[in-house]
């Protein structure tokens, strides 16, 4: 009893922590760690057995954790090492892509595809943000297409604001197709065992059904905005030519190559049996060998903060799970929907989105993945589904407020330092519909396809 | 071609700072930036700001706002991002000015040319001059004081490492008081052509 106080204590202390900020979150998960290992694990249960669970040291040795030559129940328990090495790899390889210019290059050689006129760029920017966001971390998207689509503006002579708003609510929604698009979504595969290609015939399908209303929502809110002052006529000579923005050719066609291959691997790794850690590390040793000259500046420039947030997190999840006090959470929300898979998906899927709409989506998931094996196994319900809703709940809620997802602030901090602040009010009103509407199609989609 | 001079000027609420930031800039004939700022990033930007006022010198609310790699969805830290960047462009041109609070002296410490004032006052002066300027009653005027002494305290503290208003963050304490307008002035013109020699 005492442990599972203290847990919960220890849990509410980091969440609040990390959303005062007053810490930086790396350095609160890790001491909350800290304190789960001696106050749960040690002083509460007096268990070594915790500990080493929760660390999970050893699968890191285990072939499965490599490569998998059958079905894999996956391993939800203690730090996932699977997604620390995976996002690591992704990090390293996206850094390489960056280095060479590949994204602000993809941005205008399609911004010069569709002549620079402003609603065809408005709805391929959209496309091209879902389509990124599904293999590439959201942040690293937004920085780009957010620069490109303001440096465009000023030359075009158009508000960005809301081509950015759509372009963020496009990356948070291709973040829920695939696997590799979201954290919540990694560490949901990784802990459940689902591979890429359950993911994109899962959650991509109902991605790509809510992309179709995105587009018409958000054409139908800003298209007199955009189109206001007129049509523009474009002098090609003002604006910069797709390959002045590569910076490094040869290293720009191995870049393609390597995101190329990753990409195949990712698709395909159901089948070679390569495991998302083997994905990571070859691609991060891809880029790192082929960029030899400048492997120490990627190294530096790898995000390190939100790993060790990762690592300090699954141990503070782990001393909930330990405790039991997943499993009285999961029989709580088992006990309200009595049963009743429709509510069940209902609650899951709006709980998430609520949630994530104010704070991170990560720790929420995390916390979220035992509680539903724990009511797949006590009612009965099929597990993928509950993992489809909660990854659909987790990856759209996060559009609805400026502070649910990274590529939210990323976008909005980087309008706001050109002069076109984004207010929360304003943001909200744009977004907090769309939203709903995509909440509210994933769950009719879930119930249409799934009971 | 003239040195370049910087002037930051923080200031207590009633302590008469702007009214000797603006005695500097017409004495150096140096352009003073205060409320303007706002005005001049709008012209450069070629955006509109009035609406966005209210958050010039305002503290972030950590509740609603949220960082990511550096980058905040604080509208208030993004003012002032994007007015720090403005100054420093300025400062990197060679450009001199007079610059009020907006903790020009924490950001602009490392240009050689720039010298940090911080201006207060007695209380009593300080609740006179407000009740004058802004007819208003006593207590109107110290609880105008005290809001915007905190207000600024807040926005300046919620930025920077060094604390509002502490001298040693200063080149220069002075309390207008002793002095008036313009003894301080006098004072401070005297430092400035003295550091600028």
């Amino acid at each position: 009893m005492l442990a599972q106080v203290v847990a919960v204590i220890i849990f509410i202390a980091m969440f609040l922590f990390i959303v005062t900020e007053i810490v930086e979150r790396h350095v609160v998960s890790l001491v909350c760690a800290l304190l789960t290992v001696i106050f749960v694990f040690g002083l509460g249960m007096h268990s070594m057995t915790a500990v080493i669970e929760t660390l999970n040291i050893k699968s890191i040795f285990m072939t499965e954790f490599w490569y998998l030559s059958g079905e894999t129940s996956g391993n939800s328990s203690g730090i996932n090492w699977e997604t620390i090495l995976f996002i690591f790899g992704m990090m390293v390889m996206v850094e390489g892509m960056a280095r060479v210019g590949f994204f602000r290059w993809l941005c205008m050689r399609i911004a010069r595809l569709v002549h620079y006129q402003i609603i065809p760029l408005f709805v391929t920017f959209m496309i091209l943000s879902t389509i990124l966001a599904m293999f590439i971390d959201s942040i690293t998207v937004i920085l780009f297409l957010a620069a490109v689509t303001i440096e465009l503006s000023q030359l075009l002579k158009f508000n960005p604001i809301p081509m950015i708003l759509s372009e963020i609510f496009c990356a948070n929604l291709g973040g829920s197709a695939t696997m590799c698009g979201d954290p919540p979504n990694i560490i949901i595969g990784t802990s459940l065992g689902y591979s890429f290609t359950d993911f994109v015939t899962n959650t991509g399908v109902i991605a790509g059904v809510c992309l179709i209303a995105v587009l018409a929502y958000f054409y139908l809110l800003f298209r007199k905005e955009l189109l206001a002052g007129g049509p523009k006529t474009v002098d090609y000579d003002s604006l910069p030519s797709p390959e002045s923005t590569i910076t490094d050719k040869k290293g720009f066609a191995v870049s393609c190559v390597i995101f190329a291959a990753a990409i195949v691997l990712l698709i395909t790794h159901a089948q070679t049996g390569l495991t998302v850690s083997t994905i990571g590390s070859l691609v991060a040793v891809a880029t790192l060998v082929t960029s030899w000259k400048y492997a120490i500046l990627l190294l530096k420039k790898v995000d390190y903060k939100t790993l060790l947030f990762f690592i300090g997190l699954f141990v503070v999840i782990g001393g909930l799970e330990q405790t039991g006090i997943l499993e009285i959470m999961a029989g709580f929300i088992g006990r309200i929907s009595g049963g009743n898979v429709m509510v069940m998906i209902a609650i899951i899927i709006w709980l998430s989105a609520i949630s994530s709409a104010f704070v991170d989506n990560i720790p929420f998931a995390t916390t979220m993945i035992p509680i539903i094996k724990s009511l797949s196994a006590t009612y009965g319900v099929d597990l993928s589904m509950l993992a489809w809703t909660l990854a659909m709940g987790t990856d759209i809620g996060g559009s609805a407020t400026p502070i649910g997802a990274s590529a939210n602030v990323v976008g909005i901090a980087t309008a706001s330092r050109e002069g076109y602040v984004i207010k929360w009010g304003l943001y909200c009103k744009k977004m907090m519909p769309a939203t709903v509407i995509v909440v509210l199609i994933s769950m009719l989609l879930i119930y249409f396809r799934y009971l | 071609m003239e040195k370049q001079l910087i002037i930051s000027v923080g200031r207590e609420y009633g302590s008469g700072g702007h009214e000797i930031a603006e005695r500097l800039s017409t004495h150096y004939g140096i352009q003073l930036l205060d409320h303007n700022l706002l005005d001049e990033i709008a012209a450069k930007k070629n955006v509109k700001m009035d609406h966005l006022r209210t958050l010039d010198e305002k503290h972030k609310n950590p509740l609603s706002s949220r960082t990511v790699r550096g980058y905040s969805s604080s509208p208030e830290e993004n003012m002032l991002y994007l007015q720090f960047d403005y100054l420093r462009d300025k400062a990197d041109a060679g450009e001199s000015f007079v610059i009020v609070g907006r903790c020009s002296e924490t950001i602009l410490k490392q240009y050689e040319n720039m010298i940090s004032i911080f201006v207060l006052a007695d209380r009593d002066k300080r609740i006179e001059r407000i009740m004058r300027l802004y007819h208003l009653t006593e207590s109107e005027a110290v609880k105008k004081i005290r809001e915007k002494d905190t207000n600024r305290r807040r926005y300046h503290n919620s930025f920077c490492v060094g604390k509002w208003g502490d001298c040693r963050n200063y080149d220069v304490s002075l309390n207008s008081s002793k002095l008036g307008i313009d003894g301080s002035v006098k004072l401070l013109t005297d430092y400035i052509d003295r550091r600028r020699q």
